[in-house]
């Protein structure tokens, strides 16, 4: 794992412009010697350096506010998305509403940064015409950040990702013969929904955790981003390139860091399924 | 054909057409620029003409803010966005779906004992976006490049095809391995019918349709990958950076790099973000609609009928 991420974030040293005419030139060399330097810098401290434009700050004292927020938005956009995923999707499947799955089919497949640039436009007009302001559209410095509006971003792709998945397999699972059988007996709706259909559906969610927190990742890069917020992908993208070029160190250690957060979330997740199978399962 | 595909088929149809004839038709060309000037009107009174132009009857869509009109930047960006992931979803479903058909029709003939192995590989690879990987391939190489558009473009095209192959690939493998435990692939093998028969005869008929949606999908899926990696200042055909002020233009006009340059335009001069945006979603939307009219009409023609009546 950790091997990939060095060689990941090799690649923008070691593909490059050829120097003359169009072509591309594979600097291997080049990515093994950032490499050897980015381990030989341990000792001294120097992997753990970096510019941002053209101030040196140390990656120690800035990751901490930046791991802190990306955690922040990580942890509730998984944490509401999975839950408003789980109870919307056994809605979906319940209902007849085809319209309402026709919406959710189409603004699940748009890409997300169309999503959070429409929200921010929908912000925007309302203040415009009723200068009535809703939410901040983008934080302007680090004492107000923005925070209903990317939570909100933050929330509704993956929810959307998980709804569509969970109505999927409950409607499966609603089609089965336990199901009539366990109707047939006379067992109520509810009964039926959480504790005969959705402990057959929950393997699902669980064997789909990593594409889900792969869509909430990809979405936290863009909600950084067109938000400014202050996180680690926002970190690792704006000063990946700083005054003297490509700072191999600061993007290794940035993914890492990263990956750091996806194990949190993904832990966190698979003992939220854990506690649904507790109570559910009998 | 039911109305959906229909729909859906009709705008991109639209769209396809307007990207190929547009050009000789639209009131501007990519080279013409409004300059600064002192306009008398026929009253007699004066106004000043400033780019950008707010859209009007002389140009429909507006001009941008160096006053190169934002139709025909348009019209030139949707050969690349249109055709390029035309291109790339034909190439990813062509080389992945072949590899998984390979893949699944071998294994299967050995009874797949090894199959929950390399489906949970595919299951972790959709935990990495996309997005980053892309990212790290090519921001050595696009921001100011010597190279020409369609060259830079090109190359943008191959990595897409290359990282959107993996998962083509497990998923055509798990499909062949279901279609190749069917009585008519086993009545076909113990008939002494050779892999490449069960193949070419047996298996690419059954799933052409599954095929064709993907493909479909792909294009959805590659678009939308147009548009992101411009957020972060990837675009499609390389990118021009400027440093004072810092700023990132699209060299192609891309429909995805138009919408990452006017991304500030929230507040004023709102057609240099809505109009490009409402062109992106639109094609979106027609390709969309065409897979989902795809999948109705393959539900529709394949559903169980009755024997009677």
């Amino acid at each position: 794992m950790i091997a990939f991420v060095l060689l990941l974030a090799a690649l923008p040293v070691v593909i490059q412009p050829a120097p003359r005419g169009g072509g591309l030139r594979l600097d291997w060399l080049g990515g093994w010697s950032s490499m050897r330097e980015y381990f030989r810098g341990f000792g001294s401290g120097e992997s753990f350096r970096y510019l941002s434009g053209r101030t040196e700050l140390s990656f120690w004292e800035q990751i901490g506010p930046s791991f802190k927020t990306t955690l922040f938005y990580m942890c509730i956009g998984a944490l509401t998305a999975a839950t408003l995923g789980i109870l919307l999707g056994i809605y979906v499947a319940v209902s007849r509403k085809e319209w309402l799955k026709r919406v959710l089919e189409f603004t699940g497949i748009l890409p997300d940064f169309l999503i959070i640039i429409a929200l921010q436009f929908v912000v925007v007009y309302i203040y415009l015409h009723t200068k009535v302001l809703l939410a901040e559209v983008a934080s302007t410095s680090p004492r107000e950040p923005a925070v209903a509006l990317p939570i909100l971003s933050a929330v509704i792709i993956p929810a959307n990702y998980m709804i569509r998945n969970v109505a999927l397999h409950m409607s499966h699972a609603l089609s089965d013969d336990y199901i009539h059988f366990a109707k047939a007996r006379g067992m109520g709706r509810g009964t039926i929904v959480f504790f005969h259909a959705l402990p057959n559906v929950l393997p699902y969610v669980k064997a789909n955790l990593h594409k889900f927190m792969g869509i909430l990742f990809g979405n936290l890069f863009m909600v950084e981003y067109l938000f400014n917020l202050d996180g680690v992908a926002h970190l690792v993208f704006s000063s990946a390139f700083g005054f003297e070029g490509y700072q191999y160190d600061l993007t290794a250690n940035g993914i890492v860091t990263l990956l750091v957060l996806y194990a949190i979330g993904y832990a966190m997740l698979r003992l939220f399924v854990y506690g649904w199978e507790k109570v559910l399962l009998r | 054909m039911n109305k959906t595909l229909l729909a859906g088929l009709a705008i991109t149809i639209v769209l396809i057409a307007a990207s190929l004839l547009g050009p000789y038709f639209a009131p501007h060309d990519l080279s013409e620029q409004v300059k600064i000037e002192y306009v008398v009107g026929e009253d007699g009174k004066g106004t000043l003409l400033v780019p950008p132009v707010p859209p009007s009857a002389e140009y429909p869509f507006g001009t941008d803010n160096n006053g190169y009109d934002l139709m025909a930047k348009m019209l030139a960006g949707s050969r690349y966005t249109i055709f390029l992931s035309l291109a790339v979803a034909f190439c990813r479903v062509g080389i992945g779906g072949a590899l998984g058909l390979l893949l699944g029709a071998s294994s299967g003939e050995r009874r797949a004992r090894t199959r929950s192995r390399p489906a949970s590989v595919g299951n972790l690879l959709n935990g990495i976006p996309m997005l980053i990987i892309v990212w790290m391939i090519l921001i050595g190489v696009s921001i100011n490049p010597s190279a020409s558009p369609l060259a830079m473009s090109l190359l943008l095209a191959a990595v897409l095809t290359l990282v959107g192959i993996p998962p083509l690939v497990f998923t055509t493998r798990e499909k062949t391995l279901v279609e190749m435990e069917k009585p008519f692939v086993l009545s076909a093998r113990s008939l002494g019918a050779s892999r490449w028969r069960i193949i070419w005869t047996h298996l690419v008929p059954h799933m052409k349709e599954s095929f064709a949606i993907a493909f479909v999908q792909e294009i959805v899926l590659v678009t939308g990958l147009f548009g992101s990696l411009a957020i972060f200042h990837i675009f499609v055909g390389g990118t021009t950076m400027n440093f004072d002020p810092v700023e990132y233009l699209s060299r192609s006009n891309e429909w995805g790099g138009l919408i990452a340059q006017a991304r500030d335009h929230l507040y004023t001069r709102q057609w240099l973000l809505l109009i490009p945006l409402a062109g992106y979603v639109l094609y979106i939307l027609g390709v969309h609609l065409i897979s989902v009219g795809l999948e109705r009409m393959y539900r529709e023609r394949f559903r169980k009928v009755s024997h009677l009546g």
